[in-house]
């Protein structure tokens, strides 16, 4: 075993191109995108509509800043046009009478949470001022029925922030995109078994002393161990390098990308068990890492997605767990017992997975 | 010291290897000839213990290495017919990995190193990535990888396909040198009659799957001891004077090649009147005539009916 590991990694140190690209792909991806983000609320431009008074555009703004996400910022609309176009912000808010519209300078994950959220306060203020028409005085007293209610309702957590969804452009990029390419990592890494089989140096392998478990275990550990690196060292770099905010328990986010890695190089070599051909693989990768990552939210968060089909197929997904697990230790800041079920859910998977595939390599070649 | 009895390989419908039967005994070079798809591939998987066969057995030393394959495994070294290297490390770095497999490690791996190289004559191009060699040269450390251990048993499996005939001449002279200095048991697989001829002791001929005839060259060729070969090259190709020419009477065998006709005739029979005859009725000239004794090749033509690279 130690002799198929080790030849790994003289391998990696004479072709490492592709494992070194997808490091420096999730480094130049989050940093530059996530130059535009920062940690506090998003600014965003809000220009009104000419049928507005400024009375009413302010008002807005007042009811738009209840949030902490995002700061909104009334300004003419030439100003907010020239912030968009010279890339300080990625998208702007008009402000029209009963309807908005999103000015975009380029794409933002933060852009699914803003119109989420614009959508949420355009429907309630609406929704009330149809019933001010009905019933008169009706906001002064649902106001002051909140500002005194008669129940108070107050959730604790075990560990962390109450469970409300927290949106962390930053942390959901890095996450998102660390989690994305090292799948790429991992399952190239794994089609040296297929390639093995192809020009013959498994073959020579087997008549060896080595036992075949010993060949599969040397091939799997390294791409464990190099999916999980490339994590690690992305995480340590933008945590120490880009000041990065990961929360206290940096050592959970590590356990958490060791059985996510687990899980992805047991289905790399479910895929590789079921697909036999380089050629063939060459073009399936790329459709599981991409369809896994949109699916499973590494592009936007998952908790904006409203598809019940979709976030069906989301919980088959270990990139759907890893995600989840990150995002609760380092945005809401919970432990180990808040993340337990998606570490278990991953190292199932990967188990099943794993033992699927190698019962189909073996038959395969029994065959 | 190694046999097999009956070996049987079905793949669905086709029988790729039928009942074959071989036994090297210890030092011996045994050729094992046959033309592309006679199932020597599948055989020799077998034999190896790459591939489980259907029915049949492989005995090391007596003992079936079927369901313990181990002991086979630590005294075979196979030449696998493709270029099973590694192709971005270098020569020395592949032979390094190949060695750690059989647990080599240390002085007594570098040790190893060196002397296959220098056995292969790439000692000082150790180096160099095998991707930078040329297919003389690759097939050279593909031998090299399979001498790291120090088997006693060689299978090769066609390793001289596609190269130069300069690096075909090196490894046949290191295969001579390893079977007669170093007493190495050697299965040497071709389709190439001439190596078979020049390196084995003893020869199987394997055609459809099945070994049809087996023994040494001396006896293999005695099959065709009453019998003769006559090889008559002519001006230019002449088809309806080669028909004519393989019907003539005691003609046993007749095989057209271009310009000149080889006939497999019994010792004796006068030929070359009826040759001349004919020849000038069809207005032909004949350029040489060659009589031979029978050849390897002559007698897979006598026994399938086919050439060796049919």
């Amino acid at each position: 075993m130690k002799a198929v590991f080790l030849l790994q990694w003289r391998r990696f140190y004479r072709k490492p191109l592709l494992v070194l690209a997808m490091f420096g792909l999730t480094v130049i991806f989050v940093s530059v995108t996530a130059a535009g983000g920062q940690s506090g609320p998003q600014m965003i431009p809000v220009y009104a509509d000419k049928s507005m008074n400024n009375q009413q555009a302010q008002t807005w703004i007042e009811r738009l800043n209840g949030g902490e996400q995002f700061q909104f910022e009334l300004m003419s609309e030439s100003e907010a046009r020239s912030y968009v176009a010279e890339g300080d912000v990625s998208q702007a808010v008009n402000l029209l009478e009963a309807d908005y519209r999103l000015l975009v300078g380029r794409e933002d994950p933060a852009r699914f949470a803003l119109d989420s959220f614009l959508r949420r306060i355009y429907s309630e203020e609406l929704r009330l001022e149809n019933a001010e028409q009905t019933t008169p005085g009706i906001r002064s007293e649902m106001e002051s029925a909140l500002s005194e209610p008669a129940l108070t309702l107050s959730v604790e957590s075990l560990q962390g922030e109450e469970d409300s969804f927290q949106y962390n452009g930053q942390l959901q990029l890095l996450f998102g995109m660390t989690l994305f390419f090292v799948i790429y990592t991992i399952m190239f890494s794994l089609v040296r078994i297929v390639d093995e089989k192809r020009t013959g140096t498994w073959s020579r392998m087997i008549i060896s002393p080595v036992r075949k478990w010993q060949m599969y275990l040397g091939h799997l550990g390294y791409s464990f161990l190099i999916g999980f690196s490339q994590i690690t060292l992305i995480f340590l770099l933008f945590r120490f390098a880009f000041g990065f905010e990961l929360g206290d328990r940096f050592w959970l986010l590590i356990a958490i990308a060791a059985c996510y890695t687990f899980s992805i190089v047991a289905l790399g070599l479910l895929i590789i068990s079921l697909i036999t051909k380089p050629q063939q693989l060459g073009a399936v990768i790329p459709i599981v890492a991409t369809g896994m990552a949109m699916v499973g939210g590494a592009f936007w968060p998952i908790e904006l997605v409203t598809n019940e089909i979709l976030l069906a197929v989301s919980k088959a997904l270990p990139i759907t767990y890893g995600l989840q697990a990150l995002t609760s230790v380092a945005v809401y800041g919970n432990g180990l017992q808040a993340v337990a079920i998606p570490l278990l859910l991953l190292l199932g998977f990967g188990s099943i997975c794993m033992a699927i595939a190698i019962r189909l390599m073996e038959w395969r070649s029994a065959s | 010291m190694l046999e097999t009895q009956q070996l049987t390989k079905k793949f669905k419908d086709t029988i790729a290897v039928d009942d074959v039967s071989l036994v090297l005994r210890q030092g011996e070079s045994v050729g094992l000839l046959g033309p592309n798809g006679a199932g020597k591939s599948t055989a020799i998987a077998m034999i190896s213990t790459l591939m489980k066969p259907s029915s049949g057995d492989v005995k090391l030393n007596g003992k079936s290495v079927l369901k313990k394959p181990g002991e086979m495994r630590r005294v075979l070294g196979v030449v696998p017919q493709k270029i099973a290297l590694y192709e971005e490390l270098s020569a020395y770095e592949n032979l390094k990995f190949f060695g750690r497999l059989y647990g080599l490690s240390g002085n007594e791996l570098e040790q190893r190193i060196d002397y296959v190289l220098e056995l292969v004559g790439l000692a000082d191009r150790k180096k160099e990535l095998v991707k930078n060699y040329s297919g003389g040269m690759q097939r050279r450390v593909n031998l090299a990888a399979a001498m790291m251990h120090e088997p006693e048993v060689l299978i090769m499996d066609e390793p001289t396909v596609g190269i130069d005939p300069q690096s075909r001449n090196h490894l046949l002279e290191t295969i001579r040198k390893l079977n007669q200095d170093e007493g190495m048991t050697v299965l040497y697989t071709s389709h190439y009659m001439e190596e078979v001829e020049k390196l084995c002791d003893r020869v199987y001929i394997m055609d459809h799957g099945k070994v049809i005839a087996e023994g040494t060259k001396e006896e293999l060729k005695a099959i065709l001891s009453d019998q003769e070969t006559v090889l008559i090259d002519f001006d230019q190709n002449y088809p309806e004077l080669f028909t004519k020419l393989s019907e003539i009477e005691g003609v046993q065998q007749a095989t057209a090649e271009e310009h000149s006709l080889k006939l497999i005739i019994p010792k004796g029979t006068r030929l070359l009147a009826a040759l001349f005859h004919e020849a000038e009725r069809y207005g032909a000239q004949v350029v040489n005539v060659n009589v031979q004794t029978p050849t390897l090749e002559d007698v897979f033509l006598r026994l399938t009916g086919r050439k060796l690279r049919d």
